[in-house]
């Protein structure tokens, strides 16, 4: 089903062009705006790119090549090869093989400032503004880069100019704001208006929709469509198929360090094809099938989280799976982590099998049997320089160790067969976790929440954010598996399609309320309706 | 097999730099490769090993203890004050308890209300060495001659030095501590990233008061060693301790970011730190050199082994990295 992205199609005959199923496939001769003649050399070629990591082969052949005034999506799961590319083509890292041409010239860059300098701008999930400077400091940034240590601070921008590329991205902010109140979306706007006050030839965005709700989302497609006209080449990493079909020109897949796909019209390829190049097989991405919900196990009674919320009950049987959906500040990711314990709560309880929760406590939770998979996996949930395995045993200490001490062989049988399960990559339980890609750290994180000792409810929030499909879809079944066990499951999410193929019923929440108590397979239209936003995306 | 395994990703980087100063030092220096000047080296080693065990699992824990000097001279003054009326024995206890109990304290501020490790521990200097001067006056207490008070530094077991017996045992301690007991992997988990620990359900404030708690007891033995070994009340007893045991750990090779780190990083920092000391000694040069030379050392060790060994140096040149 194609969701509604834009309000604004009616001014942008490009975009609409692209929901006209019955249009062939070979418009791009067409195109009102001259974008992407195919005779133009592209703005920045890659060719033949290798890069090797030790003994891993990280990239073994790339070829890539951007086009002035064109977005290419760049696509691949976790560990194809995605973020060594951009970490060359940006110049972080120097490819072993392969050349680089940037306007027809050969490319050789020593660092990230070197890119910037080159006009390769990238846009980052992990912003790079300065929150406490204003959004016009922000702007003047990249000029230090250009001056010696001991010079005179450079002059901010002219407020004129400033605006200016503010009006280019469409965001209308005072300057002398400061960046640490914008919202996340509009943040990404500053940066990518910084990046056109650079003159960027090209601009990479990296998951820039990650953090953003769906208005901020089409903002920022807006502002990269504008960018397009200026006649930028845009180098776009997703893992949203929704999203590649909505804004990407040309398309590229990675997979194991090679480009399966190269540079081909997004027309031209179909989903199921795309995601066979980037599985290597075809895979269901369908709903999962869920047992039958048994006694109550997890409710909240009279539950208000802030003061200001009024009171909202919540059941969730043995079994069940409950998916929370609602608008970014709706209240839905609040409800989840007071469920999970995390949150401390104005008024009302939370019980799990008759026993009252304190809340605020998560250590009385775990002993009660309640799991949380945090949002943030990197600052809430990873032990970074720990291994693979003491992240996943961390739950489970009290099971393992007798009299104070840890049982060496007891840890080992008991995580491994969570490892396997879950297809742990590379498999190697000893590995600093770190090391391991976005998909397998989640990984970790669900299996150390599986082992919670006497498992009655897990609450699980963003469980596959920035997660692959084969890593989504391991992630999906282990959820489903654990339901069937008869674990009470509470899905928050911001990825409709996860809620609707996991949960039994779904409830929208709006103001810290539940305004709607959504059967299973109630399907998008209803969904979005209930939250109240037309294009609007859950939290 | 994977004992074998286990034993080499056991041995930290720094273990081959220690055997090569080691072999160094024995063919280049006059009178290094003695059995005693080696047994002097370890008897003197063996007061920084336990105290650097202390360091090692605050700085596991992502905190830094820098109290440790002045709370050793603190708990020297009071077990000299308290001999005559406790004996030996009940004096050395109240030395160590002094030390145990300031590091409990440092945990608590440190857990309870969120502050951060240098500021607290910076306090606990302050404090401590205020008080050891003011109860010493400005001057050592000399204690009473006493057989059983002398023996912790110039007793034998078996016909090896107390002070070496201790730091062995202690050594040995600290390796179970830190990976085969369910405090120490807490500990490591906190280290890594406290918020997750709590989300996990780990016990983390406790962990972190124990952790302290724990540190102050090993130095707290420490300090009774040395009190023995001067004989004396000495506010100024190990000033520079902290800063020894710091060094110790980070040329062993323990992050200072938290969540690493072993017994054997403390044996190997702690080894390395006393031969070029002693070496400075046996080669009559300035003392100054000392500092210098441990200086130079810390900054090399820290550079060869970030990102683990062949580590730092090579990364920079591009040979290895992960790869993401």
């Amino acid at each position: 089903m194609k969701r509604a992205y834009f309000d604004c199609r009616a001014s942008w005959p490009s975009y609409a062009r692209r929901d006209q199923a019955t249009e062939p496939p070979l418009t791009r001769q067409s195109d009102p705006a001259g974008r992407g003649a195919q005779a133009r050399p592209g703005v920045l070629v890659l060719d033949g790119i290798a890069k090797r990591y030790g003994t891993t082969v990280a990239l073994r052949r790339v070829n890539l090549r951007l086009d002035a005034g064109r977005v290419h999506a760049l696509l691949g799961e976790n560990g194809a090869g995605k973020s060594t590319l951009v970490r060359i083509v940006v110049g972080a890292a120097a490819p072993d093989e392969g050349e680089m041409r940037l306007g027809g010239a050969a490319l050789r860059l020593g660092s990230a400032r070197d890119g910037i300098a080159a006009g390769i701008v990238p846009v980052y999930q992990h912003l790079s503004l300065f929150p406490h400077l204003t959004v016009r400091e922000n702007l003047s940034a990249f000029a230090y880069g250009r001056t010696g240590p001991l010079a005179l601070r450079p002059p901010l921008v002219a407020a004129e100019t400033a605006r200016r590329w503010l009006d280019a991205v469409g965001l209308d902010r005072d300057l002398a704001t400061p960046v640490e109140r914008l919202s996340v979306g509009e943040r990404q706007l500053v940066e990518i208006a910084r990046a056109i006050g650079q003159d960027c030839r090209v601009l990479l965005l990296d998951e820039p929709t990650a953090a953003l709700s769906d208005r901020e989302r089409d903002r920022l497609f807006l502002a990269v469509r504008r960018l397009c006209e200026r006649g930028t080449a845009i180098l776009f990493i997703s893992h949203k198929l929704d999203e590649i079909d909505t804004v990407a020109d040309d398309l590229t897949v990675l997979r194991d360090g090679e480009s399966v796909i190269e540079g081909v019209g997004r027309e031209t390829v179909g989903r199921a094809d795309l995601v066979r190049a980037m599985l290597g097989t075809a895979v269901n991405t369908g709903a999962h099938a869920l047992g039958t919900p048994g006694p109550l196990m997890l409710c909240a009674r009279s539950l208000r989280v802030a003061p200001s919320d009024p009171p909202t009950n919540i059941a969730v049987r043995r079994g069940e799976v409950l998916g929370l959906a609602g608008l970014v500040g709706s209240g839905a990711l609040r409800i989840a982590e007071a469920l999970s314990g995390l949150r401390p709560v104005a008024s009302g309880s939370v019980e799990i099998d008759g026993a009252a929760l304190l809340p605020g406590d998560r250590r009385h939770a775990v002993r009660l049997g309640i799991g949380l998979i945090p949002a943030d996996r990197s600052t809430d949930g990873l032990f970074a320089v720990r291994s693979a395995s003491d992240n996943v045993s961390a739950s489970a200490l009290s099971l393992l160790s007798r009299a104070g001490l840890l049982r060496g062989r007891a840890e080992r049988n008991m995580v491994a067969p969570w490892l396997q399960r879950l297809g742990l990559n590379p498999p190697e339980p000893e590995r600093r976790a770190a090391s391991f890609s976005g998909g397998n750290q989640q990984k970790l994180l669900v299996a150390r929440n599986l082992l919670v000792p006497g498992l009655r409810a897990l609450v699980a929030l963003e469980p596959t954010r920035g997660v692959d499909i084969a890593a989504r879809r391991l992630i999906h079944e282990a959820l489903a598996e654990a339901a069937s066990a008869g674990v009470a499951i509470v899905l928050a999410s911001t990825d409709l399609d996860e809620v609707e193929a996991l949960s039994h019923r779904i409830l929208v929440v709006d103001a810290g309320r539940v305004v709607a108590d959504l059967p299973r397979g109630a399907g998008h239209p209803a969904l979005l309706a209930a939250m109240g936003g037309g294009g609007a995306r859950a939290a | 097999m994977r004992a074998l395994r286990r034993l080499a990703g056991a041995v930290p980087p720094s273990a081959p730099v220690a055997l090569a100063i080691f072999l160094l030092f024995a063919l280049v220096v006059p009178r290094f490769a003695t059995a005693g000047n080696l047994e002097n080296v370890l008897r003197i080693a063996s007061i920084l090993a336990i105290a650097s065990c202390g360091q090692a699992i605050v700085l596991v824990l992502g905190g830094v203890e820098f109290s440790f000097g002045a709370s050793a001279a603190l708990s020297s003054v009071l077990a000299v004050s308290a001999l005559p009326d406790v004996g030996p024995v009940g004096a050395l206890a109240i030395g160590v308890a002094t030390v145990a109990v300031i590091g409990t304290v440092n945990g608590w501020l440190v857990s309870r209300f969120d502050l951060p490790p240098f500021l607290v521990t910076l306090g606990a200097l302050m404090i401590a060495s205020g008080l050891a001067a003011s109860l010493a006056g400005g001057l050592p207490i000399d204690a009473p001659p006493s057989a059983a008070f002398a023996w912790l530094a110039r007793g034998r077991v078996a016909g090896i030095p107390v002070p070496i017996v201790a730091a062995v045992l202690v050594l040995f301690g600290t390796h179970v501590l830190l990976r085969h007991t369910r405090i120490g992997r807490i500990w490591c988990l906190v280290g890594a990233n406290p918020v997750a620990a709590r989300l996990s359900g780990l016990p983390t404030r406790s962990a972190v008061v124990a952790g302290y708690g724990t540190a102050g007891l090993l130095v707290g033995l420490a300090a009774a060693i040395l009190t023995s070994r001067v004989a004396s009340g000495q506010p100024g007893l190990a000033p520079n301790l902290a800063f020894e045991t710091i060094a110790a750990c980070a040329i062993g090779g323990i992050p200072l970011a938290g969540g690493q780190g072993r017994a054997a990083n403390v044996l190997f920092g702690v080894a390395v730190i006393a031969m070029l000391n002693n070496a400075v000694v046996l080669l009559n040069l300035p003392v100054a050199y000392q500092q210098i030379a441990i200086a130079v050392v810390i900054l090399a060790a820290v550079l060869l082994q970030r990102d683990g060994w062949p580590g730092g140096l090579w990364t920079r040149f591009g040979r290895k990295g992960a790869r993401s």
